[in-house]
């Protein structure tokens, strides 16, 4: 019989897909270690306004997990940790993690007070640089472990430690240096998650050179609460109110010069987002750019919905230019209504970008020798005894089906470690 | 929309696959591609339309189309495509399906189209020159000039070179003259024609002048240079050979005696002779223009693809048609006996090859774009 802590199952990646999978695993008595790159848990999900199936924030979810791993004692979790290193194999893993310093302790009871003598900024990557933070910052309103953070590459630290003054609860650690963890487990699965696609790879659509060219991931940021303009949907270039605004679908996906696979959800997304539009603005007018839109299974009835919208026009052609009036900032998209057989070109006061779903794993493989796809995500069969994948770290899925796929990780997993 | 019964032609599909556009059936008819075309119009674009109709095997949409004309194939369809259906090709291929579609008789189409018949297609020409050079007893003992240089006209004497040149341009003359009157007709074929066709004829011939469409080019805009130096280098050459024709004949039949500057009467002429500048500075840019044609596709052959059979034996002739004419004055003046003959006689032998078999070969873009051209502009296509 192999050493008890073998039984225990580290997940990388604290995405709604990690989560999943440390917590099926955990509630049925195995130890759990749970490490994620960021300084909070909950991934893309929390960048989110609303989520499918139900559109609801992604807080209603998120919480009942949150609370799930506070109660269970047998899930470990560590944030800003990353995996380094693992040798050993099946049922008998070393695994080396470094835990970035984020210069605030458990003290923390996020009362803010050092945020407000923070004389340093730093663009907020959470809003996508649409915003900035000081340099100590909560990650985001919702933030778990609801804990501020310091981030070093703005922060001056010894040579200025206001915060650390101003800290009434002993919280803040300069000093915190890059620490190294060592784990023994008996099996790993990788829930690595996505990033959107860099819009700006696309040279013909002018993200990047643009302000009123956004992704639809900044599209979500700008319609949250907690996100840059409170919620409000206002273009970046001058904050006015929108009237047309249009969407390109497969912004990179389903194209062989950037993403060749559809990326799933950005259809659905898009109509998703149009319905915050309209919602917010009655008489704007939204126009959908696709090629095919694909609402697979259910969803197919939110197609149906948003068809019988006469503010929402589906036109079927790919965007395949946009240019800018330098001075009114408005945009005007080029695309062939391939149905009428016409090249129109569509005044638009806001683009928003389908941008798809590009495995973390497309530029940096984990380290540990396991098999991908020729698109960049992990293989279903990694081909390593003892290491799993799940969620996007796959295939481009919807949250719903990142929960299933977790649940079967987690089930591999610990058929991994059965009679060990 | 009115209901359409579609017959596929799938050999046409077969045809297309065949000819250099075997990426046909990636397309997703997503569009990019008419978007990022310079050279469309908004109102019923290409090459989109054109590759469904394509796959759908609709040949009487597309040969009689002269949107696969309009097209200039400066590829920027095919480095955006997201499915690598590469329109630019297909559409290429589809011209030189129209070219043999129309080029009568139809056998010398098939012929020029494909490399197994070349060396028949060569052997007429070499044939004919063999012929005439035996007759003269020219295989050897060829007469030099009077100051004991080499002298061409002394080897295949002007008259032969007149006959054989008259009888293939008139032939080609003719084959496209049938040509072109069957495709206007099937391109107007149910349509209400307005207004005067030369106004249209003449805006035509400013916009090839100008190469005005070939410039909206992006991913391949080089390419525009290097057909304008080819373009003109083609007319100074057709230039200077009217100008050797006015000299001799001039001389001959009208006693027109020459100048110290123009020398009317028989060849050789002297190299500062304002025929023999012009024709040489001809030489030297479609020289220069077919290095530059070669270099850009090398350059774009990733993006734009490498090109076709057809693409290439047609660059192939006029580099060889060049280069044998620069070497042949460069060999004679420096005697270079009898390489400078053997050179000469080929470069006969691949202008022949060019005259003849133009209405077959790619040579005839230059005849079906510009037909195509006038007729979307008499047809308020575009203009």
């Amino acid at each position: 019989m192999a050493a008890e802590n073998t039984k225990s199952i580290l997940v990388v990646g604290g995405g709604i897909s990690g989560i999943s999978t440390a917590l099926e695993a955990a509630e049925v008595g195995h130890e759990v270690i749970l490490v994620e790159k960021n300084p909070y848990l909950g991934g893309r999900v929390t960048q989110l306004n609303k989520y499918f199936p139900k559109l609801c924030p992604p807080n209603c979810g998120l919480e009942i997990n949150f609370r799930r791993i506070k109660n269970n004692p047998r899930i470990k979790f560590y944030t800003m940790a990353e995996v380094e290193k693992v040798s050993g194999s099946e049922g008998d893993f070393d695994v080396t993690v470094k835990l970035n310093p984020r210069y605030v302790n458990e003290n923390c009871t996020a009362c803010k007070a050092c945020v407000d003598v923070c004389p340093y900024e730093r663009p907020n990557d959470f809003n996508f640089a649409m915003d900035k933070t000081k340099a100590v910052y909560l990650p985001h309103d919702f933030s778990f472990p609801m804990r501020y953070v310091i981030d070093d590459k703005y922060c001056k630290k010894a040579g200025c430690a206001k915060c650390k003054e101003a800290c009434t609860y002993n919280a803040i650690d300069l000093d915190m240096t890059t620490r190294s963890l060592s784990l023994k487990v008996g099996s790993i699965v990788w829930a690595t998650g996505w990033s959107p696609y860099d819009a700006s790879q696309i040279d013909n659509i002018g993200f990047g050179k643009y302000q009123n060219v956004i992704t639809n991931m900044m599209m979500e940021r700008l319609a949250a609460q907690s996100g840059p303009t409170n919620g409000k949907i206002v273009r970046p270039s001058d904050g006015k109110e929108v009237s047309k605004v249009v969407f390109v679908q497969c912004a990179g996906s389903r194209d062989e010069n950037h993403l060749p696979y559809c990326s799933y959800v950005c259809c659905l997304a898009s109509i998703k987002q149009a319905s915050y539009v309209r919602e917010q603005y009655p008489d704007a007018l939204v126009t959908i750019f696709y090629i095919d839109i694909r609402t697979p299974g259910r969803y197919e009835k939110v197609y149906l919905k948003a068809q019988k919208d006469e503010k929402i026009r589906f036109i079927r052609g790919k965007v395949a230019d946009i240019k800018e009036d330098p001075e009114t900032k408005n945009l005007t998209v080029t695309a062939e209504d391939t149905l009428s057989n016409q090249k129109l070109h569509e005044e638009a006061d806001l683009v928003v970008l389908a941008a798809g779903m590009a495995p973390n794993t497309r530029n940096s493989k984990v380290p540990a020798d396991i098999a991908y796809d020729t698109d960049g995500f992990i293989a279903s069969n990694t081909g390593a005894s003892g290491m799993y994948a799940s969620g996007c770290a796959l295939k481009p899925l919807d949250v719903y089906s990142s929960v299933q796929h977790s649940t079967a990780a987690a089930l591999k997993a610990i058929q991994s470690l059965a009679g060990r | 929309m009115p209901e359409q019964l579609i017959k596929p032609d799938l050999n046409f599909v077969k045809d297309i696959i065949a000819s250099g556009g075997e990426s046909l059936k990636k397309c997703y008819q997503c569009s990019t591609c008419t978007v990022v075309c310079g050279v469309t119009p908004d109102e019923k674009p290409f090459p989109r339309k054109e590759m469904m109709y394509a796959q759908w095997g609709m040949k009487d949409k597309l040969i009689s189309n002269p949107d696969v004309w309009l097209c200039h194939q400066c590829s920027d369809c095919t480095a955006y495509c997201p499915r690598g259906a590469k329109p630019g090709e297909v559409l290429g291929a589809i011209r030189k399906m129209a070219i043999k579609n129309y080029s009568a008789p139809s056998a010398l189409a098939n012929m020029t189209a494909d490399p197994k018949y070349l060396i028949l297609l060569f052997a007429l020409p070499v044939l004919i020159f063999l012929g005439i050079i035996g007759s003269l007893g020219h295989f050897s003992d060829i007469p030099r000039g009077e100051d004991g240089g080499i002298v061409y006209s002394h080897f295949i004497p002007v008259p032969y070179i007149d006959t054989v040149f008259i009888l293939a341009s008139a032939f080609a003359v003719i084959s496209f003259f049938m040509g072109i009157k069957k495709y206007w007709a099937d391109m107007s074929a149910g349509m209400q024609l307005k207004g005067n066709v030369m106004d249209s004829l003449k805006a035509t011939i400013v916009d090839i002048l100008s190469h005005d469409r070939f410039q909206k080019c992006n991913v391949t805009k080089d390419r525009s240079t290097a057909h304008m130096l080819v373009f003109y280098a083609f007319i100074g050459l057709a230039v200077t050979t009217g100008w050797g024709v006015l000299y001799l004949y001039g001389h001959e039949i009208f006693g027109i005696q020459g100048t110290s500057l123009f020398h009317f009467g028989e060849t050789p002429y002297p190299l500062y002779d304002p025929m023999k500048i012009v024709g040489n500075a001809s030489a030297f840019a479609l020289l220069l223009g077919m290095l530059f044609v070669t270099a850009n596709r090398m350059k774009n052959a990733e993006k734009a693809g490498s090109g076709s059979y057809f693409d290439w034996l047609f660059i192939v002739v006029i580099f060889t048609i060049v280069v044998t004419g620069i070497l042949s004055e460069v060999l004679r003046l420096a005697d270079v006996d009898p390489i400078a003959y053997i050179v000469y006689f080929i470069h006969l032998v691949f202008i022949f090859f060019l005259f003849a078999y133009a209405p077959f070969s790619k040579m005839a873009h230059m005849v079906y774009r510009a037909t195509a051209m006038v007729f979307a502009r008499h047809a308020q296509r575009e203009g």
